[in-house]
């Protein structure tokens, strides 16, 4: 069960490598939310309530909810629908992105498996994740896809996080959680100031402070 | 002691929320400063360090870094009183005055954040603390509202928080090579650190010194730095350089810490050297062709965040230099930085090409830059040049003959570069269309605008030939911090 939810997790990135509207990466966003919900649950058997109520904020309220909800808006005021200009068409996307899923999965596989304390499913998906979101936001041209990125990035983390078994202070999960809230809500303003400012999202824009005229 | 500097701003934040006068938030910065350098003295003295805390405390190696945050903080509010003063025509840009507020009020929240992550001893902590001064200073850096300055407050967001992200996933590295140990504050890691597996270790540090390095402004994670400085306004891009910078090489020396007692310190100091000759020599490539004066000086910065890195990288004397480096590069700096806005108020342009006879517009300006000029580039008595030349000197007896010879070119290069702007800006003459602008501008810059570098100077060049006992106490106690 809980490793049918980390694969769906890791197929949810070719998805968001192989899709060109906005919108969608947001609806992607609320499914990944949802699954990590699922895999905190399913792994969370034997944890303390105060725990797994911050773990279900965390995934469930903020990650699926409020964030999605948030950047929805956005998209709303600054009319970005599209980024229909990514470097690389997309099925080379799907296919790129697919190699380095695969690679999380080989690589975690040989190597990881020695050690006990970290499941290797998880550790191949949530690296595969970091590494397809870094890659995904050099290549796209709207600077609202680049915070989706931002965030994917963020939810393969959190899976690794939740991949060793030890936990982090209550203290440092929450002001982790808070700093990535804020951190995205900040790119939200920005976005609006930068469409405000340029009329435009894309990130060709923002090349004006260099050192060669 | 250590809870009322990080109570007294939430408080006084929450109230300037409420009261939104400039005067009261002014006040109330002013209030902070002073009493953070005060509160500061009494803990490097060690006296009312009884009553702890937890996550929070004062040790050995945070206690100089505390005093050069504290004093660069309590001489940038100095400067503050009489800069802040034409802020909403800055740029001619009117800004709402009570959106203006703000600046105080997020100047003292990055502070607090600062101080949160210099006093912290828990590795996550300092991290949830440096992501949030990223998150504090982005306001600042945006001030101005121009094109550029909201570009540079993006990479800066957008580039901090990857690179923290990446940090945290160092962090979680960590967590695995510690095996059964639980735990993240700074004294259990190192009293374990021996028994950690070597090569989640050696992952981890690569994470978290590619992190807080983006942060630190380590080449080649360095982008959103000359941006950033250059577009915030003067002050905020002194404690930017003088202080931020600091917050992260803290974490890094920690961490260094670890890898040190773990017996990987070899494969940290080859990253860290790497980076650091790295940062010379992007500085010395680009500082060449500036067109720009806060440019010229964020690059300064990154160059001496290498010299940092280099010297943690060559160990035994080169700690000490590390140290006095420290100190001497976040008060010249500083120093540097607050004159610059200076020039900025005189001249309204950035550009270098634009100035010349700085020292005939106004003696006072033109003295304090050429003098914070010759303290960065260490020339004696300036702390930077004992710092140095202990490095050269640690480079010698260690047998590295070419890196200290390519230590010494490229410090060269930078230097010419430098060099060759200051001399540009300062003497020649002033163009006859651009005298009466000079002499309205010359009203703004109040006394309050002169004080700070000089006292920042003074203690640069005093400090290179007498280091008082209590600070040699503290620099002492802060090697032991690697």
């Amino acid at each position: 069960m809980e490793n049918g939810f980390i694969i769906l997790f890791g197929l949810t990135m070719l998805y968001l490598a192989a899709t060109s509207r906005i919108i969608s990466h947001v609806r992607i966003l609320i499914v990944q939310g949802v699954l990590l919900f699922l895999i905190c649950l399913c792994g969370y058997k034997h944890t303390p309530l105060l725990n797994l109520a911050f773990l279900t904020v965390e995934t469930l309220i903020v990650k699926s909810i409020v964030i999605p909800w948030f950047l929805y808006r956005i998209l709303k005021k600054t009319h970005a629908n599209r980024d229909v200009e990514a470097n690389i068409p997309h099925f080379y996307c799907l296919v790129i992105a697919s190699v380095i899923l695969l690679g999380g999965f080989l690589v975690s596989n040989y190597f990881i498996s020695s050690m006990k304390m970290i499941s290797p499913l998880y550790f191949g998906v949530s690296a595969a994740t970091i590494i397809i979101s870094l890659w995904l936001i050099t290549i796209k041209h709207k600077i609202i896809s680049n915070v989706i990125e931002f965030i994917t990035m963020e939810n393969g983390i959190f899976l690794l996080s939740l991949s060793v078994a030890k936990e982090m202070p209550m203290l440092v999960n929450l002001g982790v959680l808070l700093d990535v809230f804020i951190a995205v809500y900040i790119l939200g303003l920005f976005v609006n100031e930068i469409n405000k400012e340029f009329n435009d999202l894309e990130v060709s824009h923002l090349s004006e402070l260099k050192d060669y005229e | 002691m250590i809870n009322s500097i990080l109570i007294f701003p939430i408080i006084a934040g929450i109230l300037m929320l409420l009261v939104r006068k400039r005067f009261f938030d002014n006040l109330m910065l002013n209030i902070y400063a002073i009493l953070h350098f005060v509160i500061t003295l009494f803990l490097v003295f060690d006296k009312g360090a009884r009553i702890t805390i937890p996550y929070f405390a004062v040790d050995g190696t945070n206690k100089v870094f505390l005093l050069i945050l504290s004093f660069v903080f309590l001489m940038v509010t100095i400067y503050n009183n009489g800069y802040s003063k034409h802020l909403p025509t800055f740029n001619n840009i009117r800004i709402k005055d009570k959106k203006i507020c703000l600046y105080w009020l997020m100047t003292m929240a990055f502070v607090l954040s600062m101080t949160g992550t210099v006093l912290s001893t828990n590795l996550g902590l300092a991290w949830v603390l440096v992501e949030a001064t990223t998150l504090t200073s982005a306001y600042l850096i945006y001030f101005n509202r121009t094109k550029s300055a909201i570009e540079a407050a993006w990479k800066y967001v957008f580039i901090c928080s990857i690179g923290i992200a990446l940090a945290f996933v160092g962090i979680i590295f960590l967590n695995i090579s510690t095996g059964d140990v639980n735990t993240m504050s700074y004294s259990e890691l190192y009293r374990y650190a021996a028994s950690f597996d070597p090569l989640w270790l050696k992952l981890a540090f690569v994470f978290m010194v590619f992190g807080f390095g983006a942060k630190m402004g380590l080449a080649p994670v360095h982008f959103w730095l000359p941006d950033a400085h250059s577009e915030s306004p003067s002050p905020i891009s002194a404690l930017l350089s003088a202080t931020l910078l600091n917050s992260a090489f803290l974490v890094i020396v920690r961490v260094f810490k670890i890898m040190n007692i773990a017996q990987c310190d070899d494969y940290a100091r080859l990253i860290l050297l790497v980076m650091g000759f790295l940062s010379l020599f992007v500085t010395a490539v680009f500082v060449y062709h500036i067109k720009n004066y806060k440019r010229m000086l964020a690059y300064s910065s990154i160059e001496n965040m290498g010299i940092l890195a280099i010297g943690t990288a060559m160990g035994g004397a080169a700690y000490y230099a590390v140290i006095l480096h420290l100190i001497g590069h976040s008060l010249a700096k500083a120093s540097f930085f607050l004159t610059s806005g200076n020039v900025l108020e005189l001249f309204d342009t950035k550009r270098i090409k634009s100035i010349s006879g700085l020292m005939n517009a106004d003696g006072k300006t033109g003295w304090l830059w050429v003098a914070s000029f010759l303290a960065i580039c260490a020339f004696p008595t300036s702390v930077l040049f004992i710092s140095e030349f202990i490095m050269i000197k640690e480079m010698i007896l260690d047998h590295y003959y070419v890196l200290c010879a390519l230590f010494v070119f490229l410090l060269t290069v930078v230097l010419y570069g430098i060099g060759r702007a200051v001399v540009k800006m300062t003497f020649g003459e002033i163009s006859a269309d651009k005298a009466p602008l000079l002499e309205e501008n010359k009203k703004k810059i109040t006394i309050s605008m002169y004080i700070p570098q000089f006292v920042m100077l003074i203690a640069v060049f005093t400090l290179g030939i007498y280091v008082p006992r209590f600070l040699q106490g503290v620099i002492n106690a802060a090697i032991g911090g690697f």
